[in-house]
């Protein structure tokens, strides 16, 4: 365990595009958060209102306990920017032979896994800790009235964002090794993520089936929060059912991601 | 003496073509093995499938006698065509990451990277190193475990007249130690000065395999005096005699390699004949190798 931890280490420390592309995604994270106020209020100022009852500026998106369901459901966006380091880091190693000469080398294909799989809870849970206390901060500054039971409320929509993340990551893992090619790769996934999927799922009637597809799965991990301020009901607690059926995307992809290495000649 | 590594019936096929065609044979312990063969013959895909990089078609083979699993090829170091390392890592980093996968430890880091002579610029990234320090880099890296078997395929590529002659130096050396290497090269010349065993391979088919001078049961003989016409009608009274060929006025004689020269030079003199020129030519590797690949094909 330490010596796959310490190998992806090695290999990001002094790799420019790791820290070039993660700090995009922690930079664009806060930007999109700070800015949700200020897009509001010009709502506001231009006379919208979001229904006849609420003036837009007066939404508590930043308050406890509402702002976990919030910042988790809007950072999930922009979980396309880790995606790119992760297809990079893969496709990577095939186009350097890097995967062929570790394997050679004695690295297991189970251990090479577990190396990206590090790579990819690195990943997760250092975007996780920084839209943990980007929340903690702004919604300590926002709320009126601090109590501690509304800043414990909701806050499982960290972990599940955590969860969303990782999947969403293993999913982008998969698509890098076996497309090999990291521009086709990155097409593809986003071609699948933007339009394939949503199209496909925007044709089914049922929710429940429509929840069986991956990354409606991944995403009905943390709901669209925004219906409760115009008293529509929304899904405010992350479901078993949801989490059980992400949990088997990861795995059959882990799976997928064993046998193509078995298989292939690298 | 226990043998290495041992293949039987190793195939590979790459759709319609056969790059690898029953392969069986076995390398022994403490042997410099070349492995031989034009391009295209089946070398890489050969050493690949050993090295749990390429998918055999069918067969399989042994490391050390066991079924093969990555604690074999952790005590392997290995070179398989062109150097492979992360490009934007140095030397030192690009070593700790192999030195991580063979539970090695750093501690040897610098001594390989003195004996291939990169040491000065372990620090630079590895994409800015030239074809002949990525090759030495890559044997840094295959020596860096202190391992019982090394395979190198190529190893001499793109480096220039110095450092093949250094690279040589290194793997005799590292033979003297007791281990085995196994060479595949193009280059007969360099097979033949480092070599005890070898095998060649033509079309992914194993040809011959043996010791280096199991093959050297031929000399040939140049000679030449005065009379060349009398020279030659006496030696066709020589017995033992393989061939015999004119090129221009020195006849070349082909004796086994049993018969001294000595016998040969006293039968002329005995016959009253002066020779002005008397070259042993041993038989190179390579035209053995050029002859085995006609014969065979």
């Amino acid at each position: 365990m330490r010596r796959i931890i310490h190998i992806e280490l090695i290999k990001i420390r002094s790799n420019a595009t790791f820290w070039i592309l993660t700090s995009l995604h922690a930079g664009i994270i806060l930007l999109v958060l700070l800015s949700i106020k200020f897009f509001l209020r010009s709502l506001s100022l231009e006379g919208h209102m979001i229904s006849r009852i609420a003036d837009p500026a007066a939404i508590p998106v930043y308050q406890f306990p509402d702002i976990w369901q919030n910042i988790a459901y809007i950072a999930a966006y922009l979980k396309f920017i880790l995606a790119i380091y992760v297809i990079i880091s893969i496709t990577n190693e095939l186009a350097y032979n890097t995967l062929r000469q570790n394997i050679m080398n004695g690295l297991s294909i189970k251990d090479f896994i577990g190396s990206k799989l590090v790579l990819v809870f690195l990943l997760s849970l250092a975007s996780t800790v920084f839209l943990f206390f980007s929340g903690l901060v702004i919604g300590i500054l926002n709320t009126p009235e601090l109590r501690l039971h509304d800043m414990i409320k909701y806050s499982g929509f960290i972990p599940a964002y955590f969860l969303l993340l990782t999947a969403y990551l293993i999913f982008a893992l998969m698509i890098g090794l076996w497309i090999k090619r990291t521009g086709l790769a990155m097409g593809l996934l986003f071609l699948y993520t933007l339009f394939v999927e949503p199209l496909v799922v925007f044709r089914i009637g049922s929710e429940w089936v429509k929840g069986l597809f991956p990354l409606k799965a991944f995403n009905n991990l943390v709901h669209m929060p925004f219906g409760k301020y115009i008293l529509r009901e929304i899904q405010d607690y992350v479901a078993v059912k949801d989490i059980l059926i992400v949990l088997f995307y990861c795995a059959l992809f882990l799976y997928f991601i064993y046998l193509l290495l078995r298989r292939r000649d690298l | 003496m226990n043998d290495v590594v041992s293949t039987n019936g190793l195939t590979k096929n790459y759709g319609r073509i056969q790059a690898v065609n029953h392969l069986t044979f076995s390398i022994p312990q403490n042997s410099v093995f070349g492995i031989l063969g034009p391009n295209g013959s089946g070398k890489t895909t050969t050493l690949g499938m050993m090295l749990n990089v390429v998918r055999p078609s069918s067969g399989s083979y042994l490391w050390f006698g066991e079924e093969p699993n990555e604690k074999s090829l952790q005590k392997i170091g290995s070179i398989l065509e062109s150097p492979s390392f992360y490009p934007y890592l140095s030397a030192v980093d690009n070593l700790r990451i192999i030195a991580e996968i063979k539970h090695n430890g750093y501690h040897n880091i610098d001594e390989v990277l003195k004996i291939t002579g990169i040491f000065d610029r372990r620090h630079s990234a590895f994409r800015t190193y030239s074809l002949g320090m990525k090759q030495r880099l890559a044997l840094a890296a295959a020596l860096l475990s202190d391992p019982s078997v090394l395979i190198l395929d190529e190893p001499t590529n793109g480096l220039d007249p110095k450092g093949i002659a250094e690279i040589r130096i290194i793997i005799k050396t590292i033979a003297q130690q007791g281990k085995t290497i196994i060479l595949a090269s193009h280059m007969l010349d360099e097979v033949q000065k480092v070599c005890s065993h070898f095998s060649v391979l033509n079309k992914g088919q194993l040809i011959f395999t043996g010791r280096i001078n199991e093959v050297n049961e031929e000399q040939i003989i140049e000679i030449s005096s005065d009379d060349v016409h009398q020279l030659h009608e006496a030696l066709q009274k020589f017995t033992g005699i393989l061939k015999m060929e004119t090129e221009g006025n020195i006849i070349l004689v082909a004796l086994p390699s049993k018969v001294q020269v000595s016998e040969l030079s006293r039968f002329i003199f005995a016959r009253n004949i002066a020779i002005t020129h008397l070259v042993n030519r041993k038989k190179s590797l390579e035209s053995q190798f050029l002859e085995i690949l006609n014969e065979k094909a």
